[in-house]
């Protein structure tokens, strides 16, 4: 039976009927039509669907839409858009870090979480924190270079 | 790939949680979801409760008590390579959690719930189509095992990357029931059949893990062979244990059994020994006897028999290095 339930999304609160063994992936895009979040294999080995939940790196399709309630939860919609790009997108934009696109919101929204974890990671730690965001087209030293273009970034403000 | 059916609940105390799994004997318990939701996407685990233990407070902790450390059972794999207390007192703690899945799994996965995670096998670990091909094996429902043709047990493989290195360190669990407790040894929570993994009794919920102090002080590792370096379950994995002043050495495997299992015979050989090249070539030869090796992952039993002999020299020489 479906239930009522409210989610904190990108600042804003939706209320909701939803079934409780929809996914928060399957809510974000069959029930709000935040299709940012993609759907890649569904069972948490792409990264693909990558959402922040209180600044966190979560798996959307492994997660139930009932059990993130009360978290707030940012997708790529949030981030950031045209004319105020967030500064990891604009690092994507400028070092290539993408080709069709597809793996690049898990892609930004993980590195977002690590930065935020990590002062100043070093090459290692951002291949291990990212391991678990498959791209299928450009590879992967180019998204290296973009974070590492924004973590120094980060610390020249500093 | 939906989810089955099933009715949600948010138990507020683990006295209700216990009371919804022994009412409901098809009830399960969420937690990091990683594992469970994921096989049931496969229809291997199709329960008809999920009780969701993460808004029960208090099972997500880390503390020094009396020189043991305890853990709540709801601790992210991440904190235990985050906080202080875990990287400086046991290390091989923090490096083990690390070396969990990706570093989503390592976010939403949580201690009890990695060592509470099924066993895996080809044949299972596969969408309802791929499996309708072939007739249900014990795991899904039926009455064989494409495995091991041998009445009644599932020959599936415990593969945690956490359980290898909690068992040598002869880590406790405490284990709640309706406002009752008890504390057992890790080795004893793991049944040995790989349809039912855990050897609990109705309605209990693991909600502890007790590193004891003895363990505290000596050099401990875990290391483990996978597919992709990054993200993957063990082919094999092997944690060993050393201390210097006693003269003891404890081996565990990982991904070779369809539990965890101690490596007895080659503790008892190490026992009253001071590790030495001469010695670590000796056990290497005996680390593939420990385990009856079956067919249940895509490597051959061969493969798996080397890697736990190279682990084995490995993880040993390592700690020689090191005292």
């Amino acid at each position: 039976m479906k239930q009522e339930i409210a989610l904190n999304i990108n600042g804003d609160t939706y209320e909701l009927l939803v079934s409780p063994n929809q996914t928060l992936l399957e809510v974000l895009r069959d029930n709000l039509g935040l299709m940012g979040t993609k759907r890649g294999c569904d069972l948490g080995a792409c990264g693909a669907c990558t959402v922040l939940l209180k600044g966190e790196a979560y798996l959307s399709c492994l997660m139930l839409a009932m059990d993130a309630v009360d978290k707030e939860i940012v997708t790529i919609e949030g981030l950031g858009g045209r004319g105020n790009l967030d500064p990891l997108q604009s690092a994507f934009v400028e070092q290539g870090a993408l080709q069709c696109g597809f793996c690049t919101p898990g892609m930004i929204l993980t590195a977002k979480a690590m930065l935020s974890e990590e002062d100043h990671p070093t090459e290692d730690i951002i291949k291990k924190r990212m391991a678990g965001n498959l791209c299928r087209c450009t590879g992967y030293k180019k998204v290296i270079e973009a974070l590492q273009s924004v973590s120094e970034q980060t610390a020249e403000e500093e | 790939m939906r989810l089955p059916k099933f009715e949600y609940v948010e138990p507020k105390s683990i006295e209700e949680a216990c009371s919804i799994l022994s009412d409901e004997s098809s009830a399960k318990i969420l937690a990091g979801g990683t594992d469970l939701l994921a096989n049931m996407k496969h229809r291997v685990e199709v329960p008809s409760v999920l009780a969701n233990i993460k808004r029960i407070s208090g099972l997500d902790f880390i503390r020094q008590d009396n020189g043991a450390i305890r853990i709540g059972a709801l601790t992210p794999l991440k904190r235990l390579y985050k906080t202080t207390l875990v990287t400086e007192k046991v290390p091989a703690l923090s490096s083990a959690a690390a070396s969990v899945g990706s570093y989503h799994h390592q976010t939403m996965g949580t201690l009890g719930g990695n060592l509470c995670q099924q066993n895996r096998c080809k044949y299972f670990n596969q969408s309802q189509w791929w499996r309708s091909a072939r007739e249900p094996c014990f795991k899904a429902g039926g009455g064989i095992c494409h495995v091991v043709n041998k009445k009644e047990i599932c020959y599936s493989s415990y593969c945690g990357d956490m359980a290898p290195i909690l068992l040598v360190m002869n880590a406790k669990v405490v284990l709640a029931n309706k406002g009752d407790s008890r504390e057992i040894s890790l080795q004893s929570l793991f049944s040995g059949d790989g349809k039912t993994p855990l050897d609990t009794k109705k309605g209990e919920i693991l909600t502890e893990i007790v590193i004891p102090e003895e363990a505290l002080n000596s050099f401990s590792t875990y290391s483990k062979f996978a597919n992709r370096e990054s993200i993957d379950f063990p082919i094999v994995g092997a944690a060993i244990w050393s201390s210097v002043q006693r003269k003891e050495h404890r081996v565990s495997f990982t991904a070779v059994d369809r539990k965890p299992i101690r490596a007895r015979n080659i503790e008892s050989v190490l026992k009253g020994r001071d590790l030495s090249e001469e010695i670590v070539e000796e056990v290497a030869g005996l680390a593939s006897k420990e385990a009856a090796l079956v067919k249940s992952s895509n490597y051959a039993p061969s493969y798996k028999r080397r890697l736990m002999e190279g682990l084995l020299r490995s993880t040993l020489k390592e700690a020689m290095r090191r005292s």
